[in-house]
């Protein structure tokens, strides 16, 4: 369901006011979570179960690691694996056995369970059918490390299972495919027989190999509890409704953005008092970002899509109009998307966090990567940058985490080697204009729209290999580009107007000019022109960019 | 445990000044609801709209409702006889002025208007949500409903097939209910149909498109090519405002499609003999003959007199075999109006070099058939005011 389509304003009109009539009761959370389970279950309701099983493991995974004791607790110690047996299967006195008598027994359940069916997987699996193979050799893994948590009552091993299983689900519907291409190719190159299978055979009953809608952005998000829960940055969260709705929160389910525990959690636990500045921001939010999708993005997917679907055709001057009718099809469309998204959340009376920042106002790449997809970068920077070190080490530590942290942030997007050019290409970025920051010349001499115009052509050119189809495709423009003639682009004048016009309102909301956009009948004139704009010459459809990551 | 205001983005709700107050929004509401309203009905007094004696609405107007609309406010101000029905109704082969409307406008003795109230490409099921939606005007008139059997001369024309067809006219359909198996729109378009059926403003602007902008979107206009390989693209430089000169475009004066000197203008066959075997539909399971049956309803309880012309089906091209189906179907039918009381008329079987295909006639067959028809004792009684003798 599609948040620009008369689906989701009929759901909207049925969710909304069922949710305000249970406001006094304990249903409006499983309200929001039926709602949520619609709206993503509209897709493809078999995607469905991968997510109810996502939000079950973390939930459990959770309410287990919390029975285990803290590391540096006297629990937490390590021990032999027949002291991990005597503590939790020994008398209660027993002299290994430290944890309380609830844990211990939680614990005791959870070893026979899911040894129990750690073992049932894995025999079902050799003596099943053979379509269900794959899938219970890694249910069996899944438990059997469940098992060993619980055995050794130990949180680290908890995480694991939450990132193995997160991780793998990704793995195997986000990378395989491009894991076993590329691993393939090596082997033949190498003359050996051996070849990895093809992912889509190993789905169940001859099941469609499809990348689940949003399954980056929900799994990111329940990983993010397990990690804090485990770091102690948040309380375990008892109620499974809530961790579910949670997960699952229809406005940010599909492409963020991508809400931290410590944030949108809290605010499940009572009713959201909803003010009429909710109301009316929601719905200016909600107004821009439909007029960023359906007025602007899809107008330029048309120029983009007729340029890089047949780059060879085109010389220089269409390929970088193309390329810079990308740049801002991409920022209109996921941006517009987050708009929407929590627009749709404030009138519900959730708020959901900062997305984009106005990123081609950025003076340095840096700069950027804290006003562009803001919640995947900062969770990048909390779970992946600070955790290998940071900037706190040294001058080249620092750029190697930046580097690393960087390709990771590329390949969520997809497995591809064109994002990993591109991630690559923003790392070098980052380097460099961290470096020319420090030099004072650069700082003081350099206007800011200079820097600004330098970082927008930089970005402009690592989107080359974003939006490229495959990596020849890249080199392909890149060369054209370089060596091309300069003709006619034919590029619709009223599109580049249109680009045109919201650049310069960003200009302006970034100036001392700012005040001008204050004005109430300029928000007032805004608003109806868009309106307005949208009934007359908006065309509806097309799916989300940001939906196939 | 970390304070989540430690997140960005929680203290800067709005990066834009886009942030309107109750009140704004109001007045958004106010501007929105004046311009909503008023520009259609504005644009009927600035577009000049030029029609005449024998007015169709244009080939290439076809799926302009609105317009279609402001006809038949124009022409409900006279006292014509509404004409209403599908291409054969409209001339898929005549000029305007070889029309059925337009001859018995002609050979009426009483001088008696018809207005061709017919759309090119229209069934049943299109042809019941043209009138019901855009139809309005069409009340407490004299109408002359055109029923042509050709919609149930197969399961495929009767749209009944579960594979996906494609055919003119989706937004007249009904979107839910009946179901047609045929019609694969996804759900959000259905429901776009359906808004835009209940908000005139959203038809003007498909007035707008259909007239100016070559049935196009106003955005897909600019990026339209011109067909040649390589493409180009002629519109990119164009200023869209442009187009819009305030005058309906009309029929082209010389139609290479249409009227006598049409190429296609020929009888559908030499020997004037056929062996077609039709497949046709009990009417009892009919998706068109039900909106046929709709559409009836729907027009005599907007109080008009309404007149069934059946036909006449291009009979020569069936095989003996086939003709006697289609002659059942024939009398399942004028059974059906008998017992509801609806007056119909069933002209005679032309002569098969009038006829250009199974159910349009040539010019000479629309002027055979007025003369029918006029010529009939029904319809003479039809047309006689109430109360005369």
């Amino acid at each position: 369901m599609l948040f620009h389509t008369w689906p989701f304003a009929i759901f909207l009109l049925l969710v909304l006011p069922v949710f305000f009539a249970l406001r006094k009761t304990r249903l409006w959370v499983p309200w929001l979570l039926i709602a949520s389970y619609v709206f993503y279950g509209w897709w493809n309701p078999y995607y469905l179960i991968l997510i109810i099983y996502s939000t079950a493991l973390d939930y459990g995974v959770v309410a287990f690691m919390d029975h285990c004791p803290r590391v540096g607790a006297p629990g937490g110690m390590k021990r032999s694996f027949r002291a991990k047996l005597r503590a939790l299967f020994g008398p209660a006195d027993n002299i290994d056995s430290d944890l309380p008598a609830p844990s211990r027994r939680v614990l005791k359940i959870g070893v026979c369970v899911f040894g129990l069916a750690a073992v049932a997987s894995f025999v079902s699996a050799f003596a099943g059918p053979a379509t269900l193979r794959p899938l219970l050799v890694g249910f069996g893994a899944v438990l059997g490390l469940m098992a060993f948590g619980a055995l050794s009552a130990s949180r680290l091993t908890w995480l694991v299972v939450s990132l193995f299983n997160n991780l793998a689900l990704l793995a195997f519907f986000k990378y395989a495919g491009f894991f076993a291409e590329n691993l393939n190719t090596i082997l033949a190159w190498c003359h050996f027989g051996f070849r990895f299978t093809d992912p889509a055979s190993l789905m169940p009953f001859g099941s469609a190999y499809l990348l689940p809608v949003g399954i980056s952005f929900y799994t990111f998000q329940s990983m993010s509890y397990t990690i804090d829960f485990y770091r102690g940055n948040i309380h375990r969260e008892r109620s499974f409704f809530r961790f579910a709705t949670f997960v699952s929160f229809f406005p940010q389910l599909v492409a963020g953005p991508i809400e931290r525990s410590s944030n949108l959690l809290p605010q499940f636990n009572q009713f959201p008092k909803v003010r009429l500045q909710d109301v009316t921001d929601g719905l200016s939010l909600f107004l821009v970002g439909l007029f960023k999708k359906l007025a602007l993005a899809n107008y330029l997917s048309f120029y983009v899509e007729r340029i890089y679907e047949n780059p060879s055709a085109f010389d220089a001057s269409a390929l970088i109009l193309g390329t810079f009718c990308f740049a801002w099809q991409i920022f209109f469309d996921f941006s517009g998307y987050t708009d929407m998204a929590r627009g749709v959340a404030r009138l519900f009376g959730f708020h959901l966090m900062l997305n984009f920042n106005n990123p081609y106002l950025a003076t340095g790449l840096g700069d950027f990567w804290t006003r562009w997809h803001i919640s995947l970068s900062t969770w990048f920077r909390d779970y992946v940058y600070i955790p290998l070190g940071g900037s706190r080490a040294g001058t080249i530590r620092t750029y190697r985490n930046l580097v690393l942290t960087l390709l990771v942030s590329a390949v969520w997007h997809g497995a591809a080697w064109t994002f990993v050019i591109w991630g690559v290409l923003h790392a070098l970025g980052v380097i460099v204009t961290r470096e020319l920051e420090r030099s004072a010349w650069y700082r003081e001499s350099v206007p800011k729209f200079v820097k600004q115009m330098g970082v927008f052509i930089f970005v402009c050119f690592a989107w080359i290999f974003f939006r490229a189809e495959s990596l020849s495709d890249a080199t392909l423009i890149v060369s054209r580009i370089a060596s091309a003639g300069w003709t006619d682009p034919q590029c619709p004048v009223l599109l580049l107007m249109l680009v045109g016009s919201v650049w310069v309102y960003q200009f302006l909301y970034d100036s001392e000019w700012r005040t001008l956009l204050q004005v109430g009948w300029v928000r007032v004139g805004l608003a109806s022109s868009m309106i307005l704009y949208l009934l007359l010459f908006s065309s509806g459809g097309g799916a989300f960019i940001y939906f196939q990551f | 445990m970390k304070d989540s205001k430690s997140l960005p983005g929680l203290d800067a709700p709005f990066v834009n000044e886009m942030r309107l107050t109750l009140r704004q929004w109001f007045a958004v509401g106010g501007i929105l609801t004046i311009v909503v309203l008023c520009t259609p009905l504005l644009w009927k007094r600035l577009e000049k709209f030029e029609t005449d004696a024998n007015y169709r609405i244009p080939y290439g107007l076809s799926k302009d409702y609105w317009l279609y609309q402001r006809w038949l406010n124009r022409t409900a101000r006279s006292d014509g006889i509404f004409v209403v029905g599908d291409s054969v109704v409209w001339g898929e082969y005549v000029r305007p002025d070889g029309t059925l409307p337009s001859f018995l406008s002609r050979e009426s003795a009483a001088n008696t208007r018809f207005i061709n109230a017919g759309v090119n490409g229209l069934f049943p099921l299109a042809l019941e949500g043209l009138v019901r939606d855009y139809g309005g005007a069409i009340r407490n008139r004299k109408v002359i409903l055109h029923c042509n059997l050709l919609w149930m001369s197969s399961p495929k024309v009767d749209l009944q097939t579960p594979k996906e067809e494609k055919f003119n006219h989706p937004r007249l359909v009904p979107q839910f209910q009946p179901w047609i198996p045929c019609y694969k729109a996804d759900i959000a378009d259905r429901l776009g149909i359906l808004v835009e059926r209940n908000l005139p403003f959203l038809t003007w602007v498909n007035h707008l498109q259909n007239a100016y902008f070559n049935q196009k979107n106003i955005l897909d206009w600019t990026l339209a090519d011109d067909g040649q390989d390589p493409p180009g693209y002629p519109n990119v430089y164009q200023n869209p405002l442009a187009q819009i000169n305030f005058e309906v475009p009309s029929a082209p004066d010389s139609d290479p499609e249409r009227g006598v000197s049409s190429s296609r203008h020929k009888p559908w066959s030499k020997s004037g003999q056929g062996s077609a075997r039709f497949d046709w539909v009990p009417l009892e399971t009919s998706l068109q003959w039900g909106a046929f049956q709709r559409l009836t309803k729907i027009l005599a309880s907007r109080g008009n007199d309404l007149l069934v012309v059946v036909g006449p089906f291009n009979e020569h091209m069936l095989s003996e075999e086939n003709r006697l189906k289609f002659r059942q179907v024939l009398n399942s039918a004028t059974d059906w109006f008998s017992a509801h009381r609806i007056k119909f008329v069933q002209p005679e079987t032309l002569p098969s070099d009038l006829y250009a295909d199974a159910s349009h006639p040539l010019t000479d067959g629309y002027l055979a058939l007025a003369r029918e028809l006029l010529n009939s004792e029904e319809v003479q009684n039809w047309m006689r005011p109430h109360g005369s003798p």
